[in-house]
């Protein structure tokens, strides 16, 4: 009998990886984690492939059990994380036990926690990942009683007794703001707001209740607060990228995230950066940013840091698991899925 | 900016950033056919190069998006094989004559083109002559779109451009006929969509989502649009769209 992860409560939570990449020629948002960098963080406290199959948990309340020893990592927004109603950290590698339950609840100052196990979760996979797609209909919600299947078990690393856990590995944690600041670097269309775009970075924006993960929508105090087109004339369409940030009814901003179209015909005033675009990934509705603008080679540098502690906690994880014997065999990727069943069936009508 | 550099037929390919992980590639002062021609020459040589921490390549009509993971490669690099890739394009033909043209059978008007008579309205024509049009001439796929694999083709020689809808729908029937400004398209999938809606096919435009390559067209294919009655549908019901071409 193949070993499962028992989803109790769902909430809102989803299996997701980094995204389905080189797919773009052919139309296909690269989707995946919003936050990129707490995905691979909880996936590499797990000694997992950065890209590995994990669950993204948003906002509501989620809790699961599963049928072995596990080692599994929660990282994202602050939460009350417990297993079997012991408070366990975040940001560390934690073993749960056959039948114990892990309890996430409470997620606070951001929107998003991720769950990554050793050895990761079973998961369909479509043009190369099993990043939902909700355009595409690929992928969905779990929902209470769903069952995963899981890879591999991992025998208890904790004091026997009081379950004292071993681990240290100061993970890179993000800071969770009550006011965020995104970094962005000039758009390639920049000049086409003249005069108003600097107004981008002089006020607040405060996200609206129509974001997801195609995109954000943010408003001013007031519409003057909002950067306006004032060149005229047609865009024709072309390739945008994820972070893109436009102004599309010329009240609100729009800042495309990893579910956008490919293309799109908006003229293009700046650009969220690689690690404003993980932070984005936690701001939730009615919670304010601020633009920063930055230089292209300073984005690179910082996400290269963000990057590079990544890295080098992968390498404090490899040692530590080889030190306590954790086996790390490579998680074997998503499987693929019996075709055609997740095209829709032929309607001939609404 | 980069320094463009002007190509012996008087256009240049101009390159710059588009934020930390992506540059974009613009074919400039030469003709749209030259220029689309261009962009997916350089699509297709970055696609055979595989540049490490290239992701994701989006040849659209004059313009060329890269993105890549500045970890692994950084902007130099990537502007550096595009102008080496540019500067070999010379002149001379970039594109492979190998088109392929497929013909869609489409029931016009009513329940499956239910934007047929305001566009004709419009464009100030009758609803045959818009259908006339539309299936009067090979219309070219110039690139796939949103949300997967979408033939964005040059629309049908229409007087003028066709307003997008006003308020969009919320879902599109997959094999839906669209038009937008020059532009038209099939909608493989059911999605949200703001084109007017002419007419509807009865053809699977995708066979398998999961498929390497997942359309069988490419951009340069033509699509040949013949209209048929609504009587005629569970004739074509079904039948694979790859199956068309000749």
């Amino acid at each position: 009998m193949a070993d499962t992860l028992t989803i109790h409560r769902a909430g809102m939570a989803s299996v997701q990886d980094l995204g389905r990449f080189g797919r773009s020629r052919y139309g296909l948002p690269v989707n995946g984690a919003l936050d990129q960098h707490s995905a691979r963080v909880a996936n590499v406290l797990c000694g997992n492939d950065e890209g590995a199959p994990l669950l993204e948990i948003t906002a509501l309340d989620f809790s699961c059990t599963p049928s072995t020893d596990v080692l599994v990592a929660v990282t994202g927004a602050p939460a009350d994380l417990t297993v079997d109603g012991v408070v366990r950290p975040q940001w560390e590698p934690l073993s749960v036990r056959s039948g114990e339950t892990i309890r996430i609840s409470g997620i606070r100052h951001g929107i998003r926690v991720y769950l990554a196990v050793l050895g990761s979760v079973n998961a369909p996979s479509l043009q190369g990942s099993c990043a939902p797609d909700t355009i595409l209909g690929f992928g969905r919600s779990l929902r209470d009683g769903d069952e995963l299947g899981l890879q591999r078990h991992c025998p208890p690393v904790d004091h026997p007794e009081f379950r004292i856990p071993l681990f240290r590995l100061r993970a890179p944690a993000h800071h969770f703001p009550t006011l965020w600041t995104i970094d962005v670097t000039d758009g390639p269309d920049l000049t086409e707001f003249g005069d108003t775009a600097d107004r981008l970075f002089r006020s607040e924006f405060t996200v609206s209740p129509q974001s997801n993960h195609i995109g954000l929508r943010m408003a001013g105090s007031s519409p003057g607060d909002v950067p306006r087109r004032v060149a005229t004339g047609e865009v024709l369409s072309r390739g945008v990228p994820v972070g893109a940030v436009e102004v599309p009814a010329g009240d609100e901003l729009l800042v495309l995230h990893r579910g956008r179209g490919v293309t799109a015909g908006y003229p293009v005033l700046a650009v969220v950066t690689a690690t404003g675009l993980s932070a984005l990934g936690q701001v939730g509705p009615g919670q304010s940013v601020r633009f920063r603008r930055r230089t292209v080679a300073e984005a690179v540098a910082a996400h290269r840091a963000q990057r590079g502690a990544v890295h080098a906690l992968k390498n404090r994880v490899r040692t530590v698991f080889d030190v306590l014997r954790i086996p790390t065999s490579p998680a074997r990727t998503v499987s693929p899925v019996p075709t055609p069943h997740h095209l829709p069936a032929d309607r001939r009508t609404s | 900016m980069d320094g463009s550099e002007v190509t012996p037929d008087g256009g240049s390919v101009v390159i710059v950033d588009c934020g930390d992980s992506a540059v974009v590639a613009k074919a400039v002062g030469m003709d749209a056919e030259r220029a689309w021609q261009v962009v997916h020459a350089l699509a297709d040589a970055l696609d055979a190069i595989r540049l490490d921490g290239v992701h994701g390549i989006v040849p659209t009509y004059d313009s060329l998006l890269v993105e890549f993971d500045c970890t692994d490669t950084d902007h130099a690099t990537v502007r550096r094989v595009l102008r080496h890739e540019a500067d070999r394009l010379g002149t001379g033909p970039v594109r492979p004559s190998s088109t392929r043209r497929f013909v869609v059978p489409v029931v016009y008007g009513g329940e499956f083109g239910p934007d047929l008579p305001v566009v004709a309205e419009q464009l100030g024509v009758s609803e045959r002559e818009v259908v006339e049009l539309h299936c009067g001439a090979d219309l070219t796929v110039r690139c796939l779109g949103a949300p997967a694999g979408a033939p964005m083709m040059d629309g049908p020689a229409f007087p003028r451009p066709v307003p997008r809808l006003a308020s969009p729908r919320t879902h599109v029937l997959p094999g839906s006929v669209a038009v937008a400004g020059r532009q038209a398209v099939i909608c493989p999938m059911p999605s949200p969509g703001g084109w007017p809606l002419l007419g509807r096919t009865p053809l699977r435009v995708l066979e398998d989502l999961d498929a390497d390559p997942l359309t069988a067209y490419r951009p340069g294919d033509t699509f040949r649009f013949v209209p048929i009655a609504p009587e005629q549908w569970d004739d074509h019901a079904g039948r694979p769209l790859a199956a068309t071409h000749g």
